[in-house]
Formats: structure tokens, C-alpha cells, sequence
């Protein structure tokens, strides 16, 4: 037998991480219920564009998914891997640059998202500079992970690490193809995809996010903790061993079940359908896993706050991976998209499988590594309760709202007319379950601040173990002593080979899927009529991006009779060959806007932004005076259309140099039209609210006759 | 010759095909590479988050392979 060693655990990193996720919990759920809230009261932005809802949205899920859920990645892996493989972890430099980086990161995200700084794209919001930042600091993550498995004491790698090593490397990929963007000046950059390809890419990485972000780093760590919890070994190391390869083949392919009944062509979305249908086997499978460990120790859960937290987690794991599939049906989906019940689904995950997983993990990570026992074991259940009711409060009422809201919206008279033509009815009937959720993430809330009280309390009453002694044999050479053995036995003992492996499975859908839309044409047909944006559309897009609109109006009308009804014809993929990006939008909280051009005046916008309640009474949608208010800033436009034009924008020879004057010209004609209806402003021209009234005024135009805009 | 393969895409589902065919196969050969490990290296692979030292570990439960 080797020598045994005498080594030492690295806490501190753990500490660190685990403080992270507490911290940003709070912050996380707290912008989330104060936009729970601007869905009741749209004046709790306060008048001031930083805390409008369109804005705090992406913050929420940006502080939510990256800030909540990664740090408690990062602690969850800090201090299992190292316990797995029987050693300290690589670095504590790479360790501390990982966690300093990672933290800038955030703060950083937490600036420029209110600032409206933003690439649009579901989840990767952020824009190119903190892109890299992001792409340097998850290399040290990756170099300091694979630095400790290398230099491990342990031969065999177990399931869990095969988790982390297949996150690694597929966030690498999709963060790498989704974030490839030609920068116009260090706050906006436009994405080399347009329309329909940009789509793709984008929910092909933004599923994928969920699914190796929220999902694959989690089951690793279900995989350690639940049997450190329950202090037995895992239900099955066979079905973990199926459950870990065909999880990761098969969830990259599901991406573009987002997109069923878009513009996308019909093969892509089918496979979409079929994989998403087939990872209902991979998920219960983990799901089962997890529950059947605890065969036989059904006591203790009723007892044990942590074994409690880690049962509900795994449930709504289950119940998300069980809805995921069914709502990639494409006649559920009919029903289900565009509305609330997609949001119902995926606080499931957060809150049940992300949030439930964290919470179990540090009641029972913070009391051992300060060496003490959990402050109050009362106060740990008492969270548990208000937290499952909080989840229920949260999602029930949303579910309830998505089907009412959606079934109303497709309901025709026997006349053959919409029942309810005005799309705000449909708003002000499920305005009581918004009241309800944001009960539901009150409660939720207020359960995750007696959690932190417990671990402060828990944290003082304890000394911290920074450096924890432990013991084992030197790893011994493997390379003759294995002859005959299974090839598996081999190959995850080799993580360069594991991770080469986890590549080739993960590229397999995404080369399928998306090399077709990027290089066939045929793909995306081309429409004569379709013209690139004028300059003042242009900066009006801009600025529909930086206010967050899509967050509320879809651009993508789906070819069922009660849309085109509506909103006018459905959407067709060449329509969109000059977006970038692609606005599609996923939730219908207000109505679709892809055929808004001339439906109304000028005025009718104009005084719409003032104040959205007199235009349309019910609406939740806050007022945008700051657009009255503010002259636009053209210092980036010609360069924008240089930009464009390099990415293929069929703009004439030179036109970065004519833009201004256009856009002069189109803002004057605009603001005139504006002055015969009553708008008294000198500057009028000049003002933001032009430009997107331009941007809106052209929606949906290419392909029907031009009305009279005023 | 790459573009009329893939200008075929929506004509013959063959992307639907063949990522079937290659599940099923990752699916048979993760199946059979679980269902052929020994009892042994079971044991010792689900044990392995008990064990964070030799400190808390029993004699006889690791490294099965050097015995």
C-alpha cells in the first residue's frame, strides 16, 4: 500500500462562496419581487428608468441563474471535489481570482443592466467587455478544476465530477457561440447572427444554460451531498452511470422547443420536440436516484431540515423534468408560450431544485466547517415550511393565469370574432394571481432571510475550520496495473479524456442543428420587400433594446387563426434577416408588436409613452418620460451602420457618413406630424421618443401595403 | 457536395434519424458499460462521498483493487 499522506481541505475558498450565494440570494429574489410588484403597481419604478421593470427583469434572472445559483455552484464544487479526489484544490490563487473575478462580474452586471446596457439575449444579457471577463475567469475556474483532478490522490473520479467536467465544457461552448459579436464602442456590440439564426443560437445556449447551469453542476452535487446527508451511498451507481450520458447527449438537442410555431423551420423544431419528450427517461432516472438513496431512512427526513430541503428539491426536479417535456409538445406549447405558465415552470426549478438544493446544502456545510451545530433546528424548519408554501404560492397562481390568460386570448365568438379583441382583458382577469405570486415570493423571500439569521447565528457560535487536516494514500501509478479492465473504468479515470468525450456528446446536437441554419439559405427565404432599418429605426431599435421592451411584447406571430386575428399576418423568417437581434421576445405580458407599424398615429405612441394608462386604461405597462425628455445620442451611429454593413446589412457604399443627415431628416418629418396633433416641444426632433416611434411605426411593414402613418 | 447533404435536411429527416440511431447507441453502451461493472468497483465508487479521509474510512473498504 502507498505511503499515506497528510493534507489539508481548503475551507476558506468554500467559506467565501458560500457567503456569495447567501448575499445574492438576497439581492437576487429581492429585485425579482420588486418586479413581482411593478406587475401590480407599474409606478414602483418610481418615475426613474434604472428600476423599470424592462431594465430589473434581466437583473433578476442575471442575479438569480449566474449570481444565487453559481456561487452556490462554486461553493458546492470548492468543497466536494477536493474530498473526492482526496486533495487540497490546485491553486488557492486561481481560487481566489475565481472568486474575486466572478463576484466583479456580477457587480458589474449589476450596474450596466439598469444603465440599459444590454445585448438583449435571454440570459447572456450582458454585453461584449464582460463577456470576456466572463469567458477568463470560468478558464480559471477550469484550470484550477482540472489542476486538482490531476494532481488527485483518488484513482477513480466519481459521478459527480463527471457533472462538473461536462458543465465546464458545454458553458464553455455555448457562452463562446452565443457572445460572437462585432463591438460598436465598449457598451454595444451587434451578434454575427441575424433573425432566425440569431434565434436559434440563442435558445439553443439559453435552454442549454438551464440545463448546464442549473441542472448538470446540481445533480453533481445531489450526487455528493444527498449521501453525505443521508450518510448512505447512492440509490445506484449503474443508473447514475446511464443517467450522467444520456442526460448530457440529449439535453443539448432540446433548444428549440423555445421557438415551436416561430419562423424556425419545421425540421429543427421537431427535433426539438423529440429530444425534449426523451429526456423524461435521463431526468427521472437522476430524480429516482436521489429519492430511492433515502429508502429506508424516511424517518430521518422527517426530522432532518437538510434531508427535507434535499427531498422537495429532488421533487421539483422531477415535476420540472416532467412539465419540460410536456410543454415542448407543440399543441401544449400552443397553449403554454408566450404566457405565465412558462414562468410558473421555471420558478419550479429556481426556487424547488436551484434554491432547495443551496439551502439543504448549507445547513449542513456551514455547521461542519465551523466545527458546531446548526443555531436552531425550529428555525431551519420553520424556513422549509414557508419556503414550500412560498413555491406554491408562487407557481400555482401563475399556472392558473397562463391557462386563463391563454385560453382567452384564442377564444372566438360563434360569430367568428375574438371573444376578447382587447388584449387588456385578458390582463386585468389574471391580475389576481399576480397579486398572489408576489405574495408567494414574499413568503419565499422572508423564509431565505430566517435561513440567513439561522447561519449567522450558527456561524458565530462556531470556530471556522480553515485548513482541515485529513489523510490519504499517495495515488499510485495506474498505467500497467489495469490490463483487461473495463474501457469505462479507464476512461473516467482520465479526465482529459472525459472531457473530450463530454465535447464530442455535447457538439453532436448543436453541429446538427445549427450548421444548416447558418450556411443554407434555403433555410430562411428571402423576401424582395424586406429593407434594412433606416438610421432612425435604427437608434429607435436601440433604444427598444435598452428599455427592455422585449421582456413584455413579443415580435413573433404564430400562424394560428386567433393571432393572425389579432395581430395581422404571422410572422415569416425573412422578415427578420436584418435584426440584430432577433426580438421575438418569450412573454406576452402586454400584446405582440411585430405588426404595430401604422396601426396607430404618431401620437398615439407618443402620448402611449407619457403615460400608458390614459392610451390604454388597465394597463400595467409604467410610463417613459425620460424618452420625452432625453435627445438622442448619435455619437455611435455612424459607426453602427459600418458595423452592419461589414456583417452583410446591404446598406449603400459609404453610408455611415449620410446616416446622421437621414436620420435628421425622417426625425423632422416625424416630429411634424407630431406638432399637428397638439405635442408642443421645441426640441421634439431630437428627442428618443422619435426614434422608437420610428422603430414602431415600421414593425411588420416590409410585407404589406404602407398606410397612411398619421 | 456538404450543401446538397445538408439542402436535404427537410426532405428526408435524416437529422431526426440519425441523432436517433446515435442515442441509442451512447444509451445501449452507457447501459452496458453500467450493467458489466463488478459488485467491487460498485461498492467502492458509491461509497466514495463517505470517505473524506482515511481518518473516517474502514480498512476494508478501499481502494479494492490493490487487494
Amino acid at each position: 500500500m502507498a505511503q499515506v499522506e497528510t493534507f489539508y481541505y481548503d475551507n476558506a475558498i468554500v467559506r467565501k462562496f458560500a457567503y456569495a450565494t447567501m448575499l445574492w440570494a438576497v439581492v437576487g429574489m429581492l429585485v425579482g419581487l420588486i418586479a413581482a410588484f411593478q406587475l401590480i403597481w407599474p409606478e414602483l419604478n418610481l418615475g426613474i428608468p434604472y428600476t423599470t421593470f424592462g431594465r430589473i427583469r434581466p437583473l433578476h434572472t442575471n442575479a438569480a441563474i449566474f449570481a444565487f445559483v453559481g456561487n452556490g455552484i462554486y461553493m458546492g464544487v470548492y468543497y466536494s471535489l477536493q474530498r473526492l479526489l482526496k486533495t487540497r484544490m490546485f491553486s488557492n490563487v486561481l481560487s481566489n481570482i475565481h472568486f474575486w473575478g466572478w463576484q466583479s462580474i456580477i457587480v458589474m452586471a449589476a450596474v450596466t443592466l439598469p444603465l440599459g446596457i444590454t445585448s438583449a439575449k435571454e440570459y447572456a444579457e450582458l454585453e461584449w467587455p464582460i463577456d470576456i471577463a466572463i469567458a477568463l475567469v470560468w478558464v480559471v475556474f477550469g484550470i484550477n478544476m482540472f489542476g486538482t483532478i490531476l494532481k488527485r490522490r483518488e484513482n477513480h473520479m466519481y459521478v459527480a465530477i463527471w457533472f462538473y467536467i461536462a458543465t465546464w465544457i458545454t458553458i464553455t461552448v455555448l457562452h463562446i457561440c452565443n457572445n460572437i459579436e462585432i463591438p460598436v464602442s465598449a457598451t454595444k456590440s451587434y451578434n454575427i447572427f441575424a433573425g432566425v439564426q440569431d434565434a436559434l443560437v440563442q435558445w439553443w445556449y439559453a435552454h442549454n444554460a438551464v440545463a448546464f447551469f442549473l441542472t448538470t453542476p446540481y445533480l453533481g452535487l445531489m450526487y455528493y451531498f444527498l449521501p453525505k446527508a443521508a450518510n448512505r451511498p447512492i440509490y445506484s451507481y449503474k443508473l447514475s452511470i446511464i443517467h450522467f450520458w444520456a442526460l448530457i447527449f440529449i439535453y443539448i438537442w432540446a433548444g428549440p422547443h423555445h421557438l415551436l410555431y416561430t419562423s424556425l423551420p419545421d425540421w429543427a423544431q421537431s427535433l426539438g420536440t423529440v429530444f425534449s419528450v426523451m429526456l423524461i427517461a435521463p431526468s427521472w432516472g437522476g430524480m429516482l436516484n436521489g429519492l430511492l438513496t433515502l429508502r429506508g431512512a424516511w424517518d430521518r427526513v422527517r426530522q432532518d431540515p437538510v434531508l427535507k430541503f434535499m427531498v422537495v428539491a429532488i421533487t421539483a426536479y422531477g415535476m420540472a423534468t416532467f412539465e419540460g417535456p410536456m410543454l415542448s409538445i407543440k399543441s401544449v406549447n400552443a397553449i403554454s408560450h408566450y404566457t405565465d405558465w412558462t414562468i410558473g415552470h421555471v420558478h419550479i426549478g429556481t426556487l424547488g431544485w436551484n434554491g432547495f438544493l443551496t439551502f439543504g446544502i448549507l445547513y449542513w456545510l456551514i455547521p461542519r466547517m465551523f466545527n458546531t451545530k446548526l443555531y436552531s433546528l425550529k428555525l431551519a424548519n420553520v424556513h422549509f415550511w414557508i419556503g414550500t408554501l412560498g413555491i406554491a404560492f408562487y407557481a400555482i397562481p401563475l399556472y392558473f393565469a397562463g391557462w386563463v390568460q391563454s385560453l382567452m386570448w384564442k377564444e372566438f365568438t360563434p360569430d367568428g370574432f375574438l371573444k376578447y379583441g382587447n388584449f387588456l382583458e385578458t390582463v386585468t382577469q389574471i391580475m389576481p394571481m399576480y397579486y398572489i405570486r408576489a405574495l408567494g415570493g414574499t413568503i419565499y423571500f422572508i423564509g431565505t432571510l430566517v435561513m440567513i439569521y439561522n447561519l449567522i447565528k450558527t456561524i458565530r457560535q462556531g470556530e471556522f475550520i480553515g485548513d482541515e487536516a485529513a489523510e490519504a494514500p499517495a495515488r499510485l501509478a495506474t498505467d500497467n496495473v489495469h490490463k483487461g479492465e473495463h474501457w469505462h473504468r479507464w476512461i473516467e479515470r482520465r479526465p482529459i479524456q472525459m472531457l473530450i468525450a463530454s465535447a464530442i456528446l455535447i457538439l453532436i446536437g448543436g453541429l446538427v442543428e445549427i450548421t444548416p441554419m447558418v450556411m443554407i439559405e434555403s433555410n430562411v427565404p428571402k423576401i424582395a420587400s424586406v429593407k434594412p432599418y433606416t438610421p432612425l429605426e435604427l437608434h429607435g431599435r436601440d433604444l427598444y433594446i435598452r428599455e427592455g421592451c422585449l421582456g413584455c411584447h413579443s415580435q413573433m406571430i404564430r400562424p394560428f387563426r386567433s393571432e393572425t386575428e389579432r395581430y395581422g399576418e404571422y410572422s415569416k423568417s425573412g422578415e427578420f434577416i436584418y435584426d440584430r437581434p432577433f426580438l421575438w421576445g418569450s412573454k406576452r405580458t402586454g400584446p405582440d408588436l411585430h405588426r404595430e407599424g401604422g396601426k396607430y398615429p404618431d401620437s398615439w405612441h407618443y402620448n402611449h409613452m407619457v403615460d400608458p394608462q390614459s392610451m390604454s386604461p388597465g394597463s400595467i405597462m409604467p410610463p417613459y418620460p425620460w424618452m420625452l425628455r432625453d435627445e438622442m445620442n448619435l455619437s455611435t451611429l455612424p459607426r453602427k451602420i459600418k458595423v452592419l454593413t461589414m456583417l452583410g446589412t446591404p446598406y449603400p457604399q459609404g453610408y455611415e457618413d449620410q446616416a446622421v443627415a437621414d436620420l435628421k431628416k425622417q426625425a423632422a418629418e416625424i416630429a411634424g406630424r407630431l406638432r399637428i396633433d397638439g405635442v408642443k416641444d421645441s426640441k421634439l426632433e431630437k428627442r428618443e421618443i422619435v426614434a422608437l416611434i420610428a422603430y414602431l411605426q415600421r414593425l411588420g411593414t416590409d410585407i404589406k401595403p404602407k398606410p397612411a402613418t398619421n | 457536395m456538404y450543401k446538397y447533404i445538408l439542402e436535404s435536411a427537410g426532405s428526408i429527416n435524416w437529422m431526426a434519424i440519425s441523432a436517433l440511431l446515435t442515442f441509442v447507441t451512447i444509451f445501449v453502451v452507457s447501459a452496458a458499460m453500467a450493467f458489466r461493472s463488478t459488485p467491487a468497483y460498485l461498492n467502492k465508487m458509491s461509497n466514495l462521498p463517505l470517505d473524506d479521509s482515511i481518518l473516517q474510512t474502514s480498512e476494508t473498504d478501499f481502494r479494492h483493487e490493490e487487494k
